[in-house]
């Protein structure tokens, strides 16, 4: 082996046990990249720097001190006490919301065939064109879904608000 | 089906019932965590207690979409990941806003997050200045994955749900932050 090719190895070896000290925190180490990187730090004084200065400053993450703010967990636990209040008064609001708006699609859909005869029945004794009465057929089978809607929409800016409120 | 699993189960149902007793002790028991965590990621205080409060909220009204199969820190993280980046998002929109409206005479006051330091002020203990300071210099691409994995000991798939990234980018960024702490530890550019 020639001094470059030396070189080259040695240099492949640090760059390889730097790879493993942070995979060793990453992902961890098999027994035999666990034994080649310890054979190797016990021998090299650089990469033994890399591998306590990685271990230092993860040391020093893990034990970082935040003080928690007084008050926020109680002022959390009775803001959600309250959205919980609130959710729970609305619902059978919205359970009977959507009971009316099924209760109609069901009658709808039993009635269409009745109704669109009565549409066109109505359509040819008042001369009104068809495409305008099947319009209006199509506008008696999507009114539930109408009302729903805009209730249920008139319901979300109340909730967000209420729960922005401080 | 092991003990974690049936605490996982037995919390989704508890979730789903909205159960008040629950929820304070899991703000009780996850407080420390999720504050610093948003902490970290807005790099405010006043603006990390907002989103505490929010991100209990949304674990009250959404608590139904917990199925009980993964940790709940990671979904925990990922409800309160996402209200920072809804408001990244709109705050965006308000400042394009701000710029195109001359009629809009008082614009959202939105401080800057770069100074003065506000992490520095946050971790107030002189111990910790230099993690502080590390911190500080890590981009938060690498400096919010860094936090997960080594703060909050996260796997990286748990890591890869709440950012909703592949593991094998989580993997890379937690490689490229690891070297970018190590560096400004050592006082150099991280």
């Amino acid at each position: 082996m020639n001094h470059s090719e030396e070189h080259r190895g040695v240099k492949d070896a640090h760059g390889r046990a730097k790879q493993l000290i942070d995979q060793h925190h990453i992902e961890g180490l098999g027994a035999k990249e666990r034994e080649w990187l310890d054979a190797h730090l016990q021998n090299c004084v650089d990469c033994s720097a890399v591998a306590q200065s990685t271990e230092s400053a993860l040391r020093g993450l893990r034990t970082v001190a935040i003080p928690f703010p007084s008050g926020l967990a109680s002022r959390t636990q009775f803001r959600v006490r309250l959205r919980a209040q609130q959710l729970q008064e609305g619902e059978p609001r919205s359970l009977a919301v959507w009971a009316i708006a099924g209760v109609s699609w069901a009658l709808g859909i039993a009635t269409a065939p009745y109704v669109w005869q009565l549409f066109a029945w109505a359509g040819e004794r008042l001369h009104v064109p068809k495409l305008a009465w099947e319009l209006g057929f199509g506008l008696w089978w999507l009114i539930p879904a109408l009302i729903a809607g805009g209730i249920l929409l008139a319901e979300g800016p109340r909730q967000k608000f209420s729960s922005n409120w401080n | 089906m092991t003990t974690d699993m049936a605490d996982t189960r037995a919390l989704a149902e508890g979730l789903k019932r909205r159960d008040p007793e629950l929820l304070d002790q899991l703000i009780e028991q996850y407080q420390h965590r999720l504050f610093r965590y948003l902490l970290y990621l807005t790099s405010h205080r006043e603006r990390a207690e907002d989103f505490f409060q929010e991100t209990w909220i949304r674990v009250l009204e959404r608590g139904h979409q917990y199925d009980g199969k993964s940790k709940f820190e990671a979904w925990l993280f990922t409800i309160a990941r996402n209200l920072v980046i809804d408001w990244q998002r709109q705050r965006k929109v308000q400042s394009l806003d701000t710029l195109t409206d001359p009629a809009q005479e008082h614009p959202l006051q939105i401080a800057d997050v770069r100074h003065p330091s506000p992490l520095h002020a946050a971790i107030s203990d002189q111990q910790d200045s230099a993690v502080r300071d590390s911190l500080e210099k890590i981009a938060l691409i690498y400096r919010e994955v860094v936090v997960l994995r080594f703060h909050e000991e996260l796997q990286l798939d748990e890591i890869a749900t709440v950012m909703h990234l592949p593991v094998s980018t989580v993997k890379t960024r937690l490689y490229r932050g690891l070297e970018a702490m190590r560096v400004a530890m050592t006082g150099g550019p991280a």
